[in-house]
């Protein structure tokens, strides 16, 4: 019995050490040891020798279904007026009334629809282009040889025996540390060595749940980084986003508390620097939400805030409809591009499918978290310009940098329906194109058309 | 089910690849089939279409739905599903649109368009925004137009003569005569 207190013991002090000495201290000092680079660097060598072992074997065996990465409609894009004109075949005499095909027309833009959606593929995991070498994502492929699935069973084992616990108890560290460091420092009197202190607290506790994740993230364009009283506005794919950008720097979170762990998590974190955390019942009045972060905002000594204004996750492909409440509230909007290298690990958190503790889970059973976050120069609101507009400027720029599609659709699709207005508004679109030449007169009479003439 | 997609003449290899296509595009339409099936009943009804935000913003929508259920049952199952989308399919030929056309207006599916279903369907596509009485001159144009038999209705023929890929020469187009 003593001598299993002993080995526990020793293993603590040997597990201590290491974090300490290898991932503690140099997180403190924002320095790295290299280690996740070189992972990093032979999982690419493994996975592209599996991407070309994969086309081979799809070369040799022909009569094998296919991924199938084209579409399977014949899609044709542009507006409405000029896909009926090219449905029309061209006739000048039908151009401006109505025409048989025009029905083709909305019937084409169903079975598109019914196809694939823009909309709903959003909110499920993107397909690969080739297998990663996980399970989870083999959808389409099928045993090629020997060698990928022993390399592939050898990657199952070290997933799930060497580096799952490795992260699990890594990440726990961190988070523990993180409680117990803004516990302690917020005990100590406000002044400039308090908020020095807690920056430090947070970033190193950051940055060792950063290790857990096996996060290798690369950031673009630090010059334009969120500077004190100013909104810090990202496209939202997973809870590991905030992780991801207080790497770099320190946030004022928004959010709602929780209970439990989270809560306790919550409570902490807010004495030592000034988060805001509304209750449930807060959120609702959204005159509370703006007056808070307003006031937040206008002390110029505050931390940046942090905001995803899609209000929900989305898969990464895209950036969906910013709600505008967070660019009513004024001051400097710094927008932020996060993407995620899917090849490593998929991040997206589909929260109808997996709840958090299986998606951490998955998230530490992938191989790597590898991330580029462009920082983009400050936007503030125009002249004549609106929140909604103002949101939409915002969310294209932060599309463009990131090479996502960029979507008027509303996050909050994925639980509610479309409002009718949005039916209503293709009905008006197909009468102007069918009034537009006067070919059918809305306010004449068929008697005194025929006066006319 | 499979009479649109093979075409004689292929050698085999030609015939496995193109084997593997279908496949392919088979599996991935069940997968889409399998999600939109939100209760798991193995067919579709219309709120499981009516769950895409992109479908919900359709006028023509119950008519896709209609021309999908072949046996009229109300409920779409996999068969159907396949064989409506392979219509639009990207080895689809022309004529197979054409018949999907015609079907989009042909609401009681006695092969003719008659005034009243032409009417319906217009009605859907402008919703409130034109007056009744442009509509029904619009359709009357259109059916003077394409009856060629005189029979006051539009058959398949005379919808593939007037909306097809064949050019009418403009002299012979009736006198909008109103």
């Amino acid at each position: 019995m003593e001598n299993l207190w002993y080995v526990a013991g020793t293993i603590f002090q040997l597990w201590m050490s290491v974090v300490v000495f290898f991932i503690m201290l140099p997180a403190m000092f924002g320095l790295s040891l290299g280690v996740t680079e070189v992972y990093i660097q032979v999982l690419v060598k493994i996975l592209e020798w599996a991407t070309l072992r994969i086309q081979r074997g799809q070369q040799e065996q022909p009569s094998a279904p296919i991924p199938l990465h084209t579409g399977i409609i014949e899609r044709v894009g542009g507006s409405m007026e000029e896909e009926m004109w090219q449905l029309r075949c061209s006739r000048p005499e039908a151009a401006g009334a109505f025409c048989l095909s025009d029905g083709v027309y909305f019937c084409k833009k169903g079975l598109e629809s019914i196809v694939e959606d823009q909309v709903t593929q959003r909110f499920s995991s993107e397909e690969l282009a080739s297998w990663n070498l996980l399970t989870r994502t083999n959808q389409n492929f099928y045993y090629i040889s020997l060698r990928l699935t022993i390399i592939w069973g050898l990657g199952v084992f070290v997933r799930y025996c060497v580096l799952l616990p490795f992260r699990i108890a890594l990440a726990s560290t961190g988070i523990s540390w993180l409680v117990i460091g803004t516990c302690v420092v917020g005990f100590l009197p406000e002044s400039s060595a308090k908020n020095w202190l807690s920056e430090l607290v947070h970033l190193t506790c950051y940055r060792i749940c950063a290790r857990g994740l096996s996060a290798t993230i690369h950031y673009h364009n630090k010059e334009n980084r969120p500077q004190k009283g100013g909104i810090c506005v990202a496209n939202h794919t997973t809870p590991i986003d905030v992780v991801i950008l207080a790497n770099d720097g320190c946030y004022a979170m928004v959010g709602q508390t929780h209970g439990g762990l989270l809560g306790i998590l919550q409570k902490s974190m807010v004495r030592s620097c000034p988060h805001v955390w509304f209750e449930r019942s807060e959120m609702k009045d959204r005159n509370t939400v703006t007056r808070r972060l307003r006031h937040h905002v206008a002390a110029k000594t505050k931390l940046p805030i942090l905001i995803f204004p899609e209000g929900t996750c989305v898969n990464n492909t895209s950036v969906m409809m910013f709600k505008k409440g967070s660019f009513e509230i004024g001051g400097t909007i710094y927008p932020v591009a996060i993407k995620y290298d899917r090849r490593f690990g998929d991040a997206f958190w589909n929260s109808s499918k997996y709840n958090m503790v299986s998606y951490l889970l998955r998230m530490m059973t992938s191989w790597a978290i590898v991330v580029n976050v462009w920082y983009l120069p400050p936007m503030t609101i125009q002249d004549g310009e609106d929140a909604a507009q103002f949101a939409n400027r915002v969310k294209s720029v932060i599309a463009h940098q990131g090479g996502l599609l960029d979507l008027a659709w509303d996050g909050g699709l994925k639980r509610c329906k479309v409002k009718d207005s949005l039916k209503e508004e293709q009905q008006k679109m197909y009468s102007n194109i069918i009034v537009g030449q006067n070919h059918i007169r809305n306010t004449k009479t068929c008697s005194e058309t025929r006066e006319d003439q | 089910m499979t009479r649109c997609w093979l075409r004689p003449g292929r050698t085999d290899m030609e015939s496995g690849q193109k084997n593997a296509e279908e496949g392919g595009e088979i599996r991935r339409l069940g997968k889409r089939f399998r999600k939109l099936d939100l209760d798991g009943s193995g067919s579709l009804r219309v709120d499981d279409f009516m769950s895409l935000p992109e479908l919900q913003q359709n006028p023509l929508v119950r008519r896709i739905i209609d021309i999908f259920d072949t046996d009229g049952n109300g409920e779409i199952d996999f068969i159907e599903f396949i064989r409506g989308v392979s219509q639009f399919s990207i080895r689809g030929n022309q004529q197979q649109k054409l018949n999907f056309a015609f079907r989009v207006y042909d609401v009681d599916k006695d092969g003719f368009i008659s005034n009243g279903e032409l009417f319906q369907v217009l009605k859907a596509m402008v919703g409130s925004n034109l007056q009744d009485a442009a509509l029904q001159q619009a359709v009357d144009k259109t059916i003077l137009s394409a009856d060629r038999d005189g029979d006051g209705r539009i058959s398949f023929h005379e919808f593939c003569t007037v909306s097809g890929s064949a050019p009418e020469p403009a002299a012979s187009a009736e006198p909008t005569v109103l």
